[in-house]
């Protein structure tokens, strides 16, 4: 069987229904936080107490079955991998930006996605945070001509974990679900410690 | 084995088949070198659609809107390319094709003197699976023939009088000529199809009314995420 995905770089749908797709994944995206908790700022921060892990479990999760789903379909050559769109790598910024995201979880109890979940099942601290998120990108808009030069430091070209350490594909996969299943375990161990006992 | 898989929780099963899966992905080789298979049926549904082309007035339309979503790629020798070639075109000869650092998501437009080398690097390029590539209909001789030396009627229509008018216009943006239809039927037999010569220099991009110099269309334009 010949490649046939990504889909829109083989030209099975153009740009309009391209955006049709984004709105059903985006649904679908927001209707699962919602189920698992995330549209409650108080099971979110849990996780900074250290006693309440969903959140990373849910987030690792993912990230390991999308891993290993994109891994064997571009193996089996159902997906080609180098058609995949890859954010640039800007490693300062992005390393500002992560932690600017990570202080604005802590203090506002939401993430940009679980914000506009929380928004949509109708809490208040949700929409509030929401707002604050337009408030900093119209901000942040207004001052990228001083931020523009910070802005585009560093490389800028897609930068892969099996690239920059010269590691075979295989072994960054292995290595991420055995990092995964650790953390999975480790987990548990915190929650027994710091948490309300909620088993799983 | 079944006795010890019983005594699991559901997480652990997931988690010991995510680790299995890791394991065996440790062989993984999700990059496909060059060996992508070609599916014929396609290839030739792609070819009768005329999906694979452009033609030399949408070629040239582009050019002049400065489209930056694309890459011209001249196939010819240096030396030709140096004597001419499609403004912002860049030169990758045949030969040297695999090693140019394209990338597969690109938009790449080839073309060559005619048809035929353009056919060839369109079929090598599909086989290493990049997912845009186009040919320029009939190479530079289109090229020459549509848009830099167009034939116009002798008395046109009305409906003809436009496009006549804009391909005089896109005849003289890339420095060519209109020729008359009767010139070319009654003129000497030497002289049909025997344009007086190519533009010299193919330095005559700029648009004469966007003086500010528009930069040929060799950059790609940047993808959103």
């Amino acid at each position: 069987m010949a490649m046939t995905a990504p889909f829109f770089q083989y030209g099975m749908f153009g740009d309009n229904v391209s955006l049709v797709v984004a709105f059903c994944i985006g649904i679908g995206f927001g209707f699962f936080l919602e189920r698992a908790g995330f549209g409650s700022a108080r099971k979110l921060v849990s996780q900074f107490y250290l006693n309440d892990l969903a959140v990373f479990k849910v987030m690792f999760t993912a990230i390991v079955t999308a891993m290993l789903g994109v891994t064997y379909l571009a193996w089996i050559g159902w997906l080609d991998l180098s058609l995949v769109y890859l954010v640039p790598t800007y490693l300062g910024p992005q390393i500002v930006g992560g932690l600017i995201l990570g202080v604005g979880f802590v203090v506002g109890g939401y993430c940009p996605g679980t914000s506009v979940a929380a928004t949509a099942t109708g809490r208040v601290d949700g929409l509030v945070y929401a707002l604050g998120i337009f408030a900093g990108m119209f901000t942040f808009a207004e001052l990228f001509p001083w931020l523009k030069g910070f802005y585009l430091s560093g490389a800028g070209e897609a930068q892969t974990i099996p690239q920059v350490f010269g590691l075979p594909y295989g072994v960054v996969v292995f290595a991420v679900v055995l990092m995964a299943v650790g953390g999975f375990y480790g987990a548990s161990l915190l929650e027994k410690r710091f948490g309300a006992g909620s088993a799983e | 084995m079944t006795r010890w898989l019983s005594t699991l929780t559901l997480n652990q099963k997931l988690a010991v088949a995510a680790i299995l899966l890791g394991a065996v992905a440790l062989a993984a080789r999700p990059y496909a070198g060059g060996q992508v298979t070609l599916d014929a049926r396609e290839l030739a549904l792609a070819v009768s659609r005329e999906a694979d082309h452009v033609e030399a007035p949408e070629l040239a339309a582009w050019i002049v809107e400065s489209r930056a979503d694309y890459r011209l790629i001249d196939l010819r020798s240096a030396a030709e390319y140096d004597g001419y070639h499609i403004p912002g075109a860049v030169n990758i000869p045949l030969a040297g094709l695999m090693d140019a650092g394209l990338r597969r998501q690109e938009k790449l437009v080839l073309y060559s003197d005619g048809g035929i080398h353009s056919v060839q690097a369109w079929l090598l390029l599909e086989a290493q699976g990049f997912a845009g590539v186009y040919m320029l209909k009939g190479g530079l001789e289109e090229w020459k023939d549509q848009v830099l030396f167009p034939v116009m009627a002798d008395n046109p229509t009305s409906d003809q009088r436009a496009t006549d008018e804009r391909r005089r216009v896109l005849s003289t943006f890339f420095g060519g000529q209109p020729r008359s239809a009767s010139a070319m039927a009654g003129g000497a037999a030497g002289a049909v199809g025997a344009p007086a010569g190519l533009p010299a220099a193919p330095k005559v991009v700029p648009p004469p009314s966007a003086a500010g110099g528009a930069k040929p269309p060799v950059k790609k334009k940047k993808e959103g995420c």
